[in-house]
């Protein structure tokens, strides 16, 4: 189990054990009923990253290994990165405006709820548009990368377009 | 290390402040809120001792240990003897706390004697008015009046609180208790006054426009006068009492 | 991580960053731009929220009603709560963490980049229309930031601008989630090798927990403002007693959002100073692993006793919500000793930002030990709903956040910038700060102590006249403060001096890269075998020696 999933849960056994005190304590309806949910909730994330961490293979861990995490015991340290030119820092994603046109699709949604039908409809289809603007981004940027070698070329892009760097230079240049 | 002078400072300024609050407590006027005011110095020492040595730690450690040359002092990561008494301390002392505040609590909301008085308390948009069971009185106030409600000394009056609309508070400062007036609920509770006096009230749950002007006092007088006071007002009807 | 077909290009070479033009801005996915326009967001509606609560201290300077009919005052004080809860305090800190936290683990950005971006907009958004609500007939709510039912129902309280409260406030609750949801996969997944969890800065534990709160807390909020909508709008009938309704249903979902709510805001503000105390005493934080627990424990409770808000409803079950809120001084207190065990024998400067840790210590103590007071049922009874309560939470939200706040805009802004805030005007700062604060809000103790409620647009009694007189003199000073602040700030963002990478000496990953950071974060990251990165890696013999092959003799 990774430490992640014993952070969630262990929030879950604390929602569930508070959640059963309440209860008999009091026999209110709502408090329980919000503090079990609490137990729920991060319980049932934690149980889809063990779930996830066994899909993904690898040797089980021991039991005794399993509760040193849950009491929150961590483990022996994993050997630190030796080649940082091939670790990942990640791909990010270029500047784009689709998220603030959803944000504005979803505020316009919402205050549409006080005005009126037609101004529902706006906020939706303004949301509709930037969902299809952000999908159809993310999908050409998993096809054609956010940073570019030299001799590929450049993909089609609409929208606002940082400069992707043309010459990438070997890791451990200074920056200027 | 402190300096021996440090520790009568310390006391001096504990007393100090335990005597600061103290004066500052309303001296309650029921015989339920005199368990309030004993909990709350006790609640008061402890926190004065707690800050005193808490603050004086730290500014101890800020005097003490300023940074004099380059060179890194010992770079202690923790002590788990020290974790687990800075643990159990604070627990013991907040389990004390806690009995002790049950202990009060019992005795504020002890309800198990009989009712010689019976008033019923009714907020609303932003008044009260006071019905006074198994007579004919009735105080009936009006936003910008300041209706008074009027029991007799050594008595326990029992208070049945309700609210004709929003949430209100029945709230007499020098009671040391205060209760909402939620719509749809009965909220009982029990006021034994010990002295006689005039005591201001006043809403404490915010209930919109004159929030505000949403006051009242609570008149304790001795029984005699009590007695006359029942059966004139029972007399003139239910008649809202002229406000100051 | 992010998935992708092509094989990994190699970096490029970081070209010179400009400063983001009004475009760069709308469109940035970028992290630590995105931190930027949360502070500046955040700090200009505290400024907002600031003026309107020295509207209200002006009208209660003495009896009567000098300046504004009670309306306006009810929507003033309405709106400075909301303002400066829902609008600033918790989004001052997310903006922090967003900023620092992938710079801390190791990382080039968050999770969901984009789905960062949208989580601004939504809160600016939801911020103007919470902020339309001034110019709508009616005017803005006017009942509390609490917004009690029925008081807030259409039968008491008519009017768009109480609609127009709810909806911007549900739009920056769905940013908070999705804010919440990325940084939590963000420091769940997108640790670099060697960060392991027990590695963390305490800052990056404290945004896990605050936004771990935020994510089982913020969905009752936008339960009970959804409930409290369709009453207003479409008929419901939940808050409504003559309709089998409940008015105390409000109180508990709210608060069962209300409480977590606080300890969201102070959270990541134990995190800013558990990484200042360090730095300026030259030693490890004092008892790491205790202090994590203590963040778990704190939160954990924080989740058990929303009802001490309820303590003179009569209809909660007393001792179960006075246990557990005492108990939240344990935890609390572990933090307190760590802090003064890290002090201990260390060797201290008194920097702007050591000297704002400080005073947050000694406010927040002041601020906690009362709040104990209150977790007492009987004690409660009688001071609830008064001026001990306000004094207790602004010692606690205006002292805690706003100490703690500035503590972290000293220590980072030579971060952000390459520049460093002048220590002058920020010994100025602290100074007027420290006292005008505690002139502001200690006598309001004693006045609440005396019966003065809150929530009152003017008193009559006499003898609250002087204190309150106090106590708005004390207002106006800390005005004075955040105005030497605001200098501050003008000033050395042109002209401060040079900070480099690391000008204190500090111990998380952030200070191993350049002052501002490079759009990816670092050009280059050391090994990680404790949780101070940093000062491992400039305390290094390599490094020392310059035998490093990781270090970069431009950058010293």
């Amino acid at each position: 189990m990774t430490d992640e999933a014993g952070v969630l849960l262990r929030v879950s056994i604390f929602g569930f054990v508070i959640g059963i005190v309440y209860w008999f304590l009091t026999y209110e309806w709502l408090g329980t009923v919000c503090l079990l949910t609490l137990g729920a909730g991060p319980g049932v994330a934690g149980l889809i990253l063990i779930q996830e961490q066994r899909a993904r293979g690898g040797a089980g861990e021991p039991r005794a290994e399993a509760l040193r995490r849950l009491a929150g015991i961590p483990p022996q340290d994993p050997p630190g990165p030796k080649d940082l030119a091939a670790e990942d820092l990640g791909v990010l994603p270029l500047p784009t405006i689709w998220p603030l046109a959803a944000s504005l699709g979803v505020a316009v949604l919402f205050t549409g709820l006080i005005y009126g039908l037609w101004l529902v409809i706006l906020g939706l289809g303004l949301l509709a548009y930037a969902t299809w603007g952000w999908l159809a981004a993310v999908n050409r940027e998993n096809r054609y990368g956010r940073i570019q070698a030299d001799t590929e070329a450049p993909s089609p892009q609409s929208g606002p377009v940082s400069d992707p760097d043309p010459h990438p230079s070997a890791a451990g240049q200074p920056e200027s | 290390m402190p300096s021996r002078r440090a520790p009568a400072t310390r006391w001096l300024v504990v007393t100090a402040t335990v005597l600061a609050a103290a004066g500052c407590t309303p001296q309650s006027v029921t015989e339920q809120g005199q368990a309030i005011y004993n909990l709350y110095n006790l609640f008061m020492y402890i926190a004065a001792v707690v800050f005193v040595v808490v603050s004086g730690l730290v500014i101890w450690s800020v005097v003490r240990y300023r940074r004099r040359d380059d060179e890194l002092p010992t770079q202690t990561h923790g002590n788990n003897k020290l974790e687990l008494t800075w643990t159990v301390i604070p627990t013991v002392i907040v389990l004390f706390l806690f009995v002790v505040t049950i202990q009060a609590q019992d005795k504020v909301l002890d309800s198990s004697g009989d009712a010689d008085v019976n008033v019923t308390v009714t907020a609303f948009q932003w008044s009260y008015r006071f019905t006074y069971e198994g007579t004919g009185a009735e105080v009936l106030g009006s936003p910008g009046t300041i209706p008074e409600m009027v029991v007799p000394v050594g008595q326990r009056v029992r208070v049945k609180l309700l609210s004709a609309d929003v949430v209100h508070t029945f709230y007499v400062p020098q009671t040391l208790f205060k209760r909402q007036a939620i719509p749809g609920t009965v909220n009982e509770f029990d006021l034994t006054f010990e002295k006689e006096g005039l005591y201001h009230g006043q809403c404490t749950q915010f209930c919109g426009l004159q929030h505000t002007d949403m006051t009242f006092r609570v008149r304790v007088v001795n029984q005699g006068q009590y007695q006359t006071w029942l059966a004139e007002t029972t007399r003139r009807g239910s008649a809202g009492q002229p406000g100051t | 991580m992010a998935t992708t077909e092509l094989p990994l290009p190699a970096l490029p070479e970081a070209h010179h960053e400009e400063p983001g033009g009004i475009v760069d801005y709308l469109t940035t996915v970028d992290h630590k731009k995105i931190g930027i326009l949360y502070i500046l967001t955040a700090f200009a509606i505290f400024l907002v929220g600031g003026l309107l609560a020295l509207v209200v201290r002006w009208e209660l300077a003495s009896p009567g009603l000098q300046a504004m009919g009670e309306n306006t005052y009810n929507q003033v004080f309405t709106m400075h709560g909301t303002l400066m809860i829902f609008l600033f305090a918790a989004q001052v800190t997310t903006g922090l963490g967003n900023y620092l936290v992938p710079l801390q683990i190791g990382a080039a950005d968050v999770a969901f980049p984009r789905a960062n971006a949208m989580s601004y907009w939504l809160y600016l958004f939801g911020s103007l229309i919470v902020f339309s609500s001034f110019f709508v007939a009616g005017g803005p709510a006017a009942v509390a930031w609490t917004a009690y039912a029925p008081l807030s129902t259409d039968q008491y309280f008519q009017g768009t601008g109480m609609d127009l409260w709810i909806i911007g406030l549900a739009v920056v609750g769905v940013a908070g989630i999705l804010g919440a949801v990325n940084l939590v996969t963000t420091i769940f997944r997108m640790r670099m090798p060697g960060m392991t969890m027990f590695r963390m800065p305490l800052f990056t534990w404290g945004v896990l927990v605050n936004q771990l709160l935020i994510l089982f807390a913020f969905p009752a909020l936008t339960v009970v403002f959804a409930l409290l909508f369709l009453e207003r709008n479409f008929g419901a009938q939940f808050f409504n007693p003559e309709a089998g309704g409940q008015p105390i249903l409000f109180q508990h979902i709210f608060w069962f959002f209300g409480h977590p709510e606080v300890y969201i805001i102070i959270l990541p503000i134990f995190g800013i100073i558990s990484e200042v105390i360090p730095v300026f005493s030259r030693k490890p934080l004092f008892g790491y692993r205790a202090m994590v627990f203590a963040f778990f424990g704190i939160a954990a409770l924080s989740f058990g006793v929303w009802a001490h808000h309820m303590f003179a409803t009569g209809l909660v079950y007393l001792p179960y919500f006075a246990i557990m809120s005492l108990l939240i001084a344990v935890p609390t207190g572990i933090k307190v000793f760590n802090w003064i065990g890290t002090m201990w024998r260390g060797a201290i400067t008194l920097s702007t930002a050591m000297l704002m840790s400080l005073g947050f210590i000694l406010v927040f103590l002041i601020g906690g030990i009362t709040g104990i007071f209150l977790a007492s049922p009987p004690i409660d009874f009688a001071v609830n709903d008064t001026y001990y309560v306000v004094a207790h939470f602004h010692y606690i939200m205006v002292g805690g956040l706003l100490y703690g706040m500035f503590a972290g805009f000293y220590f980072w802004f030579p971060k952000f910038t390459g520049r460093l805030l002048s220590e002058r005007l920020g010994k100025l700062h602290f100074w007027l700060f420290l006292v005008g604060f505690n002139i502001t809000f200690f006598f309001q103790f004693l006045v609440g102590l005396d019966g003065m409620p809150r929530r009152i647009a003017d008193y009559q009694i006499e003898r609250w006249a002087s204190a309150n007189l106090i106590s708005t003199v004390g207002a106006f000073l800390t005005g004075v403060s955040v105005l030497v602040f605001i200098w501050n700030f003008l000033v050395s963002i042109r002209r401060g001096q040079p900070a480099g990478d690391d000008p204190w000496g500090g111990n998380s990953l952030e200070w191993v890269t350049s002052s501002p950071p490079p759009s990816h974060n670092f050009h280059h990251l050391p090994e990680i075998h404790s949780e101070r990165p940093a000062f491992d890696y400039h305390h290094s013999p390599a490094f020392a020696a310059g035998t490093d092959p990781e270090r970069n003799p431009d950058r010293g």
